[in-house]
């Protein structure tokens, strides 16, 4: 888990996250793994400033977009690819893959692949965190949970038995323009803005723009403490503009890998892409931020690249060369393990 | 309000007493367990059916709750025939397999009532939709009573009747109590038509217990319904009368508020307001007699009806037989 | 002492909120309308009142909370009411609770009881009469208990709230509420997975569980007094887990079987008990067996149909006399 505020460490988080993806992608493509996925790409700085504010007590829920929500909270990413892949060295030992993933020491009991499926699970778990005096919860959500009864209901109770989580709703559709105003229209929920379905239930909330890492920052770390302090549910919606990476049915890599030039000067050969970047990727505009400011040296943030980008090569090594679990471990795990009697 | 033809407060008068004296005889007779189940009694809440349905045209689609018998009287249904099904007999509107809970009358644009709590408003948005896609003039109005408002599925309804903009009013009869458990326990949001808000669906509250408020907004949002400009949800606030179902002993209510309940008498009102207006009163106690006869020969003719034959037990599962039958 | 299912259900509740700190209420149904057991639930309720949550009309996330609070090291039961309203909550019970064990590996784990008053409980029509044990008996990953006496409705519940480790289905039934046991205090209870059996018998094995069982018996005696029949009656008590063993050994002693079940006759309790005993019963058999099930009909309103469809002593009687008539009609596997 980073250190709060310092750059540093969030560039570093980021980074991580999104050359993590990348090679996702390229495992993928390259056959090894079977089945649909989802990266992050593009809402990395929301994880990293999310999960900055959280402590050992805490729990983490997030669905099949989980991937950028545990690293950031701490998951070792080597462990990660192997479940991504099916192997043995992964979290479950193959048994969840890249849509469930989970890790119960860090806070990460369960991860619900079904639209609003993790937000019931999630006020379970600050039901807990109340009863137990210590801990809150933060669920990461898409904007389409909003159209599930699971979501409603789950936020009903949140609000009626007054429990400490934030709902953080990455809603990853809006066109760059209207992140800060809102006002855009769905084909799917004819709310003006997502926080008034929320608000309508009397819970606080609150927009935030998805691509600015320092309000990100900001939001979470005041909506954090309101909610430890005052033990009431919070509701952020964060609002992102789509990777062009994230278009198709399975993920690309336009253009290849994201490339640091990209934020100082270089520019890649496609439209769409030039124009996300300099729009609405929070890595590259928090880069350039932090740069401009004296905050980190170009030469820092290399290093830090180089050494994500070393780190995330270690765990698709680690990752190929694990085993894949015995066909008997299909059996296990069906149950846990219990007395038979009082 | 007040400038509505005589003729029309007299018919609201008749079918107010017909719905209360029809649940009096539910009670009574489940009372003495001729009644099967447990029946839940819409006395107090009369107001809201007939001013609605009021507004209805016979193939209009009403879908209904557990509560659901003032809905189908106010529609049109034969007493007789409604009665029969809630004692579960032969001639009842579902021959007997439904019972007070799950009322049936398709041919009077009854959809259906449901003993699952939220569990007809999506299929509310289903009818206006087929409705809208036919172009046939309908409408659809499902009644629910505010705890339905807990369920997931009402948001999600309330989600597709705005965005494809269906011919759908949603009545809510919010009467402060889902089973044993008050309002104020069970929700923190004070007002139902505040849900309506996020998806720009035009929402009032309004008072429940005084019928020619609720015909007079009932009347503005079936005229704006028809008119193609999309859903509309009233929140008719109400009082239960009796307990949730018959047989609650309701040591969840006060005295006090049981002592109020008498000045919220939807009937009551009526009556006082058509006394104001100088209609004499031997003519109110006229359609009270006939009304009470009529409703005492439909019980009295459904007590005497056959039961259905346990031989036909296997009707009905199917509309249209399963190629591979096996027995049963 | 005697006690009735009902207040078996109190007590296990009441003792296991005394018991454990840890365990939350969401909820407050559990007994139904039985007024005595009410009346014993009542005081915990008062006591325990911050460990019990008030339940608005959303199942589906009333049984996700139960769930997330138990992930989350506390012990939860959630009153799901009436057994039809579970389909509310399917989404969780189903594909939450029951997988996050096994998709976790192992690093997760869900200590939350579901309780339903499921079961044809006279007028509750189609949309409240579902017996929700086969379906659930589908789903691996839960446990699903379906006790048939007091004893084991007190014991069972008071296991599942206290000691079990998986996500469990406790599944009461509104017609046994009233049916009374002898209970001893502070006896061993009955391992969970072990069937019980309620009354010995050499000449046929009637396997039963929740409603069917006090039918069982009852069915049991009458063949034994109207037609000198010894009749063995097997109480499943669970059927997740489901103890085949006894049910074999039963039948190994008496060589036919008839199984009460108040499930649709098809892919019901009966279906799974037919098919153990087909795959590894058949030497023992004299006759084939025969399945005293409800038909695939929704249950009815009115009380002749609905008694129609219902499995009564009276049937369980005729299946059985079918059953011990036909011994000469099988053949013998060699
Ligand atoms: C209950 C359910 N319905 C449908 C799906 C299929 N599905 C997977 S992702 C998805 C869209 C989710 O969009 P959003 O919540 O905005 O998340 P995003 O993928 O944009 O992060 C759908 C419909 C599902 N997984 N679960
Ligand atoms: C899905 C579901 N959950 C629970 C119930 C049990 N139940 C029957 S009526 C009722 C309360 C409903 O309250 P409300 O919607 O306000 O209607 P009212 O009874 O007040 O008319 C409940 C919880 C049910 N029938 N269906
Ligand atoms: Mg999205
Ligand atoms: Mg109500």
């Amino acid at each position: 888990m980073q250190r709060k505020n310092d750059p540093g460490e969030r560039v570093a988080a980021m980074l991580r996250i999104r050359r993590f993806e990348e090679q996702c992608i390229l495992l993928s493509k390259d056959g090894q793994f079977p089945g649909h996925y989802h990266v992050y790409i593009g809402q990395e700085a929301t994880a990293v400033a999310a999960c900055a504010e959280l402590g050992t007590d805490d729990f983490v829920f997030s669905n099949w977009r989980n991937h950028g929500h545990l690293l950031a909270r701490g998951a070792a990413p080597d462990r990660m690819m192997a479940e991504i892949l099916g192997k043995a060295g992964g979290y479950a030992r193959g048994k969840s893959g890249t849509l469930h993933m989970a890790v119960r020491e860090l806070g990460v009991p369960a991860t619900s692949a079904l639209v609003g499926g993790s937000l019931p699970l999630a006020t379970g778990a600050a039901l807990a965190c109340k009863r137990q005096g210590r801990g809150v919860v933060v669920a990461f959500f898409g904007d389409a949970a909003l159209e599930e009864g699971a979501c409603y209901e789950a936020m009903i109770l949140a609000s009626l038995w007054k429990l400490p989580i934030l709902f953080v709703c990455e809603n990853n559709s809006i066109p760059p323009a209207q992140r800060q105003r809102g006002q855009y229209t769905s084909s799917t929920l004819p709310a003006a803005q997502l926080v008034d379905v929320p608000q309508a239930l009397q819970i606080r909330t609150e927009a935030v723009d998805g691509a600015d890492a320092d309000a990100l920052a900001e939001c979470f770390d005041r909506l954090v403490a309101e909610v430890r302090s005052e033990g009431t549910p919070r509701f952020v919606e964060v609002r992102c503009t789509r990777w062009p990476g994230n278009f198709p049915l399975w993920p690309e890599l336009p253009c290849g890998q994201w490339q640091l030039d990209w934020a100082f000067g270089q520019s890649p050969d496609r439209a769409d892409l030039a124009t996300w970047l300099e729009q609405s990727d929070p890595l590259l505009l928090y880069l350039r931020k932090i740069v401009a400011a004296g905050g980190l040296t170009r030469e820092q943030v290399q290093a830090l690249d180089e050494r994500a980008r070393a780190e995330m090569a270690g765990a698709v090594r680690f990752a190929l060369d694990s085993p894949f679990p015995a066909p008997e471990e299909a059996y296990q795990h069906v149950r846990a393990e219990q007395g038979a009697t009082l | 309000m007040t400038d509505l033809a005589l003729d029309k407060l007299y018919g609201f008068y008749e079918q107010l007493w017909r719905i209360r004296l029809f649940e009096g005889h539910v009670q009574r007779l489940a009372a003495k367990g001729e009644v099967p189940g447990f029946p839940h009694l819409s006395t107090g809440q009369e107001a809201v059916a007939v001013g609605v349905c009021a507004h209805l045209a016979a193939n209009d689609y009403v879908f209904s709750s557990h509560r659901a018998h003032g809905h189908v009287l106010a529609k049109g249904s034969d007493p007789y025939a409604t009665f029969a099904e809630i004692i579960g007999r032969q001639d009842g509107l579902c021959r007997g397999r439904g019972g007070s809970m799950h009322l049936v009358d398709a041919a009077n644009g009854v959809m259906g009532a449901t003993g699952v709590v939220a569990g007809n408003l999506s299929l509310a948005a289903g009818a206006a939709w087929a409705a809208q896609a036919l172009g046939d003039g309908r409408i659809a109005v499902v009644f629910f009573g505010d705890g339905a408002t807990g369920a997931g599925v009402f948001h999600e309804t309330l989600n597709l009747a705005s965005l494809w903009q269906l011919p759908l009013l949603f009545v809510c009869e919010n009467n402060g109590y889902a089973e044993f458990t008050s309002r104020e326990e069970h929700s923190k949001v004070a007002k139902v038509s505040a849900f309506a808000a996020p998806y720009h669906l035009p929402a009032e509250t309004i008072d429940g217990n005084d019928v020619l408020v609720v015909n007079a907004a009932a009347a503005a949002a079936v005229r704006s319904i028809r008119s193609g400009a999309g859903p509309r949800l009233l929140e008719c606030m109400t009082y239960r009368m009796a307990g949730h179902y018959v047989g609650d002993a309701q040591r969840y209510r006060s005295k006090e508020e049981l002592a109020a309940m008498k000045e919220k008498d939807p009937i009551d009102r009526l009556r006082a307001h058509l006394t104001q207006r100088g209609e004499p009163a031997a003519e109110l106690e006229a359609i009270e007699k006939r009304v009470a006869s009529e409703v005492q020969a439909a019980v009295e003719r459904a007590r005497q009806a056959a039961r259905p034959d346990p031989a036909t037990v296997l009707d009905y599962v199917y509309s249209q037989p399963l190629s591979t039958t096996a027995e049963a | 002492m005697k006690i009735s299912f009902a207040q078996g259900v109190a007590m296990a509740i009441s003792e296991s909120l005394a018991a454990d700190s840890r365990l939350l209420l969401i909820g407050n149904g559990f007994v139904g309308l039985n007024m005595e057991a009410r009346a014993l639930l009542e005081p915990a309720l008062r006591e325990f009142a911050d460990r019990i949550l008030v339940a608005p009309v959303s199942e589906l996330a009333l049984a996700g909370a139960g769930i997330g609070a138990a992930m989350a090291g506390q012990r939860a039961a959630v009153d799901l009411s009436t057994g039809s309203f579970i389909f509310q909550a399917f989404a969780q019970v189903v594909n939450e609770a029951a997988n996050v064990h096994y998709m976790s590996g192992g690093q997760t784990t869900a200590p939350v009881t579901f309780c339903s008053l499921a079961g044809m409980r006279s007028a509750g029509a189609a949309q409240h009469s579902h017996r929700i044990q086969a379906m659930l008996g589908q789903v691996p990953g839960l446990q699903v208990l379906v006790p048939g006496g007091a004893d084991d409705a007190y014991h069972m519940l008071k296991w599942a709230l206290l000691q079990s480790q998986n996500p469990t289905v406790f599944i009461s039934h509104a017609l046994l509420l009233g049916e009374t046991g002898e209970l001893t205090p502070g006896a061993p209870m009955l391992p969970v997975g072990k069937a019980r059996i309620r009354r010995e018998g050499r000449d046929l094995s009637i396997i039963a569980s929740s409603i069917t069982v006090p039918r069982a018996l009852e069915a049991a005696q009458s063949l034994e007094r109207d037609h000198g029949f010894s009749v063995e009656v097997v109480d499943l008590r669970s059927i997740a887990p489901l103890d085949r063993d006894t049910v074999l050994k039963s039948v190994a002693k008496t060589g036919r079987a008839v199984i009460a079940d108040e499930c649709h006759r098809s892919f019901g309790v009966a279906a799974e008990i037919a098919a153990t005993l087909a795959e590894e019963g058949l030497a023992y058999l004299k006759a084939p067996v025969c399945r005293v099930a409800v038909p695939d009909v929704p249950v009815p309103f009115s009380p002749p149909l609905e008694a129609e469809l219902t499995v009564t002593a009276d049937k369980i009687v005729a299946g059985a006399l079918k059953v011990l008539n036909a011994g000469s009609t099988m053949r013998r596997p060699v």
